[in-house]
């Protein structure tokens, strides 16, 4: 029998599933006993290069209120071609064309590798991917080249088939006529004033669509047109935008109308493509300073808000700001279409009222200094990365369904725009009385069905079914602690903890992570009362007091030292990523290179920093190289170039292939450290590592190994020493 | 191959900014990775042992960074095999390319074949309008414009085209756009929609006009082809 690890490790491969627990409690008083949720972290598009897509409908169970899809749970009498549903116990038919079915001539969909399949379905005919690029020409020169070469350059990686249009703003809206004719047209609006969308599609001359069929509504609408089409004056309309011609005067903003360039966008995708996969674009270099959804005025020395003001409550745009993008947002994903930001500026453009537009929509934000840096050009080449089929991986108008056994409901959630490493949380409450007996079978089972628009316009429906044994928590409480996987609990409550910073104070959202902790220390940690020396936790648990204390530290819950838009960023990066990205997020990954052996893992910890050693250290938004101070010497002094110290050129290379191979990869693009013992730069390094030695205790260790740190933070000793007090206290 | 190579970030105008990856390095690099960099090291308190002091790592050094270290140690470790291209510590690198300049008639002629071929059944405007940037292409390879790396590649697209490669010359548009937009975005679109109409056309004018061995050949008769649709356009405006 596999161990838990290789258990967890194998279901995470096939179905894209962590959970936090993987035996479940079998009554509702000792789920919460638990202190950490039954939950899991679910992908619902998973890369499964050997997972064959199957070219038939699913086969569901025949009772209205059920609707599960056949899976390798059901009980099938093959004789009488028959399947007893799983979750609700109803005995279906199979339909006529599985006459042929037997034990020893099973379809897919029952076998148990295939707890995850795939399915292509036909539903009437193909729609045409949009992609509406909305452009803030309220740029530095050269800025506005770089992000026009980057625009001209993704027409070249656009889906031929795919619809394009642009609208461009600054102080007012443009809205571009794209044909093939020579003469260019486009539709202008004030940015002031606020349109209902009626009146935006009778300026614009949008017919109600006279037909359902997309591809005949595409040649109505002229803002909308096939790249393949178009490309040859796009590219012209593009290269020739200019800088918005509003002079912007000494001590001001340029007056930027990104509320109603957002409406109309909106509300020209509504009126003509509704229900089908879009994606709006939008590229912006400042904050929108004019019109509904304005964030800050125009005059320079009223600086944007930053979480100081927040707090004060003297942010005085923020409540409107924000109300007004999410109504915008809500239509959108009413609608299935998604809404990318890309904002590139020194400053804050407003990233914290417009982040709704992204996550109600699963769209992307990527955040950058410059349209003209190296971070925005490859992320944004990487929106259009293909897999090993050679499809593009963003997928469109997802719609996930998640059944549980025995209650009958089903919970049902609209993605509009979704990629392989998209990662949802779902969290489970057990509703079983206490002391009721296990549910029949044994096993809880669930099923998440995503209907989904492929980027190559097929509709596809994945299915994945996956079980779990029941407990019961009084008898077999060791066996439950065993099957803890404290990775995905850490994500799991940290995606928590980030939904409570949302809406609660700083502070109170720590104490209650605290809290928790030590309730799930006290649960499952092996001490004697009063003795925090005796105090030991399980291999199964032993990671996750350090995931919390440097969750305690990250830049989701502490907003010090980030604007508020950076906050905005960094959490949304986070509540949408895979497990492992996630963890690096929260915990980041040290390594550690030298002559003394090959590359390893150490603590991320100031005790790790040695003179002899180059770190890297990947925080998934920055990846750093330290040198040592003694590496950093005898590079300077140039071993490197001299023939007979090879040895020392393949060490300074080898943190930085590894870099490399992260660097070519990741979405969004994360920044390039090189750094050194002294160097400015450490501090990225310097700030992430548990400051084990700092001022006020360098004495006190007596050791001579690793570098203090000039820091008041708790170390993680000290965290730990507290923890352990207070989890076998009996007061606590 | 210049195919492969890394550009170093715009430090200018983004602190930190990564290396750039050309098209290719980008597109390469699906599959597994080789190495994994994902493990983490739990701290000592809990699993039994004494409370740590930390973990010293390597034996005593000397402390005093005032003095200078001596020399590293010499010999010991195997060198790894090295990936294609790769980045260098502190700054980057990029493969020298070692071919040489290619002719300009030669990577015409396989483009203005194509482009006389598709006169028969495309759209003038959209043709005049391909000729009009093929045009520039030339304009550009005459006075300097495009670098080294950029005619080898499109010698190869002209080649791929020639050869009815499709999807193959379609990708070597795509990389010149992503690794080079700034040289070819004028042009490359005509490029673009040339490779995109004629491998949409009819077999059978494909082959009539088969496309003549040598390049003095072909350019005789793509050069016949061209007066008469000046004319044409000049009397038309």
């Amino acid at each position: 029998m596999a161990t838990f690890q290789e258990f967890i490790q194998q279901n995470e491969d096939r179905d894209g599933v962590r959970c936090s627990w993987n035996l479940w409690p079998s009554s509702r008083l000792e789920a919460t006993r638990m202190v950490v949720p039954v939950s899991c972290l679910f992908t619902p598009l998973k890369e499964r290069p050997n997972l064959p897509p199957v070219q038939y409908e699913p086969v569901l169970c025949s009772r209205a209120t059920c609707k599960a899809v056949l899976n390798p749970l059901c009980q099938v009498d093959f004789r009488a071609k028959i399947w007893a549903c799983n979750f609700c116990f109803q005995r279906n038919p199979f339909p006529p064309s599985y006459a042929g079915i037997s034990e020893v001539n099973q379809p897919a969909e029952l076998m148990p590798q295939f707890s995850t399949i795939e399915y292509i379905v036909q539903r009437g005919p193909a729609a045409p991917l949009v992609f509406l690029y909305v452009v803030d020409t309220c740029l530095e020169e050269e800025d506005l080249q770089a992000l026009r070469e980057s625009l001209q350059m993704s027409l070249s990686l656009l889906p031929p088939n795919a619809l394009v249009g642009l609208i461009t703003f600054g102080r007012m809206i443009q809205v571009h006529e794209l044909s093939c004719e020579g003469i260019s047209k486009s539709y202008v609006f004030r940015g002031t004033k606020e349109l209902t969308p009626k009146q935006i599609h009778e300026m614009l001359g949008l017919m109600k669509p006279t037909t359902s069929v997309p591809q005949e509504a595409a040649a109505s609408c002229r803002f909308l047109q096939p790249v393949h089409k178009v490309d040859l004056n796009l590219t012209d309309l593009l290269g020739e935008l200019q800088r918005d011609p509003w002079p912007v005067p000494q001590g001001k903003r340029p007056l930027r109308s990104t509320g109603i360039a957002l409406s109309i966008a909106v509300a020209l995708l509504e009126g003509t493509f509704p229900n089908t996969g879009a994606r709006m674009m939008l590229f912006t270099g400042g904050p929108p300073t004019q019109g509904p959804g304005m964030v800050v005025g125009d005059e320079l020395k009223t600086p944007i808000r930053s979480w100081h003001d927040i707090q004060k409550d003297n942010a005085h745009h923020m409540k409107k700001a924000i109300k007004y993008h999410e109504a915008l947002a809500n239509r959108a994903a009413v609608n299935g279409h998604s809404i990318d930001i890309y904002a590139c500026a020194l400053d804050q453009t407003g990233l914290l009222e417009m982040k709704c537009l992204s996550n109600l929509t699963g769209g992307h934000i990527v955040m950058g200094d410059s349209f003209n840096t190296s971070l925005f050009k490859q992320t944004f080449q990487r929106v259009f990365s293909k897999d090993y089929n050679g499809e593009f991986r963003m997928a469109f108008g997802a719609s996930l369904e998640v059944k549980e056994m025995g209650v009958g409901g089903t919970c049902q959630w609209k993605i509009c725009s979704l990629n392989p490493s998209t990662t949802l949380a779902l969290y489970f409450e057990v509703v079983n009385q206490h002391n009721s007996p296990i549910p029949q079978g044994g096993r809880g089972a669930i099923q998440f069905v995503t209907q989904y628009q492929h980027s190559n316009t097929q509709r596809r429906i994945r299915v994945t079914t996956i079980a779990r044994n029941w407990a019961d928590a009084q008898s077999q409480i060791q066996h439950i602690e065993a099957s803890f996987d404290q990775e995905a609990a850490a994500v799991l409550m940290a995606r928590l903890g980030v939904f409570r910073a949302e809406s609660e104070e700083g502070p109170d959202v720590l104490r209650w992570l605290d809290r928790q902790l030590i309730r799930l220390c006290q649960k499952f940690g092996q001490y004697n009362k009063e003795d925090p020396n005796s105090f030991r936790l399980s291999e199964s648990l032993s990671l996750y007091p350090q995931f919390m204390f440097h969750l305690r530290r990250s830049p989701f819950l502490q907003v010090f030292n980030n604007s508020p838009d950076e906050s905005s960023y960094y959490r949304h990066q986070f509540v949408r990523q895979d497990l492992t990205q996630s963890l690096i997020m929260i915990q980041p990954i040290l390594y550690s290179y030298s002559f003394h052996g090959p590359p390893e893992p150490v603590l991320l910890d100031s005790s790790s920093i040695l003179p002899d050693h180059i770190l890297l250290m990947d925080t998934f938004f920055q990846l750093v190289i330290y040198h040592g101070e003694t590496i950093a010497q005898w590079r300077k002094a140039g071993y490197q170039e001299m023939p007979e110290y090879e040895n020392f050129r393949q060490l300074l290379q080898a943190p930085v292939d590894d870099a490399q191979e992260i660097l070519q990869t990741r979405f969004p693009m994360p920044r390039y450290i090189d750094t050194e013992h002294g160097g400015s730069q450490a501090r990225f390094l310097l700030s992430k590592v548990n400051p084990s030695q700092t001022h006020n205790n360098l004495y006190a260790w007596g050791q001579e190994a690793g570098a203090p740190i000039l820091t008041d933070d708790v170390s993680l000793q000290v965290f730990m020493d507290h923890l352990k007090k207070l989890a076998v206290s009996s007061s606590a | 191959m210049d195919n492969f190579y890394i550009k170093p970030g715009n430090q200018e105008r983004g602190w930190n900014d990564p290396p750039q990856f050309s098209y290719d390095m980008q597109t390469s690099s699906v599959g597994p990775k080789r190495n994994v960099l994902n493990k983490r090291v739990p701290p000592p308190q809990l699993t039994g042992q004494s409370p740590g002091t930390g973990l010293p790592l390597s034996p005593a050094v000397s402390s005093g960074p005032s003095s200078s270290p001596g020399p590293p140690p010499v010999g010991g470790l195997t060198p790894p095999p090295p990936p294609k291209s790769r980045m260098s510590p502190g700054g980057v690198t990029g493969s020298v390319s070692a071919e040489n300049e290619p002719n300009l008639s030669d990577v015409q002629a396989p483009l203005l074949w194509a482009l006389t071929t598709c006169r028969q059944s495309v759209k003038k405007q959209v043709c005049d309008d391909v000729e009009r940037r093929l045009k520039l292409f030339e304009e550009m390879w005459k006075s300097g414009k495009l670098s080294l790396a950029v005619k080898c590649r499109m010698n190869r697209l002209s080649q791929e085209l020639n050869n009815k490669r499709w999807d193959a010359a379609d990708d070597i548009h795509r990389s010149l756009m992503v690794d080079y937009v700034n040289e070819v975005s004028q042009w490359m679109v005509g490029v673009k929609r040339l490779i995109a109409e004629t491998r949409n056309l009819n077999p059978e004018l494909l082959h009539t006009e088969e496309a003549p061995s040598n390049a003095e050949e072909k350019l005789h008769k793509a050069e016949e082809a061209l007066p008469q649709t000046e004319e044409a356009a000049q009397s038309n405006s």
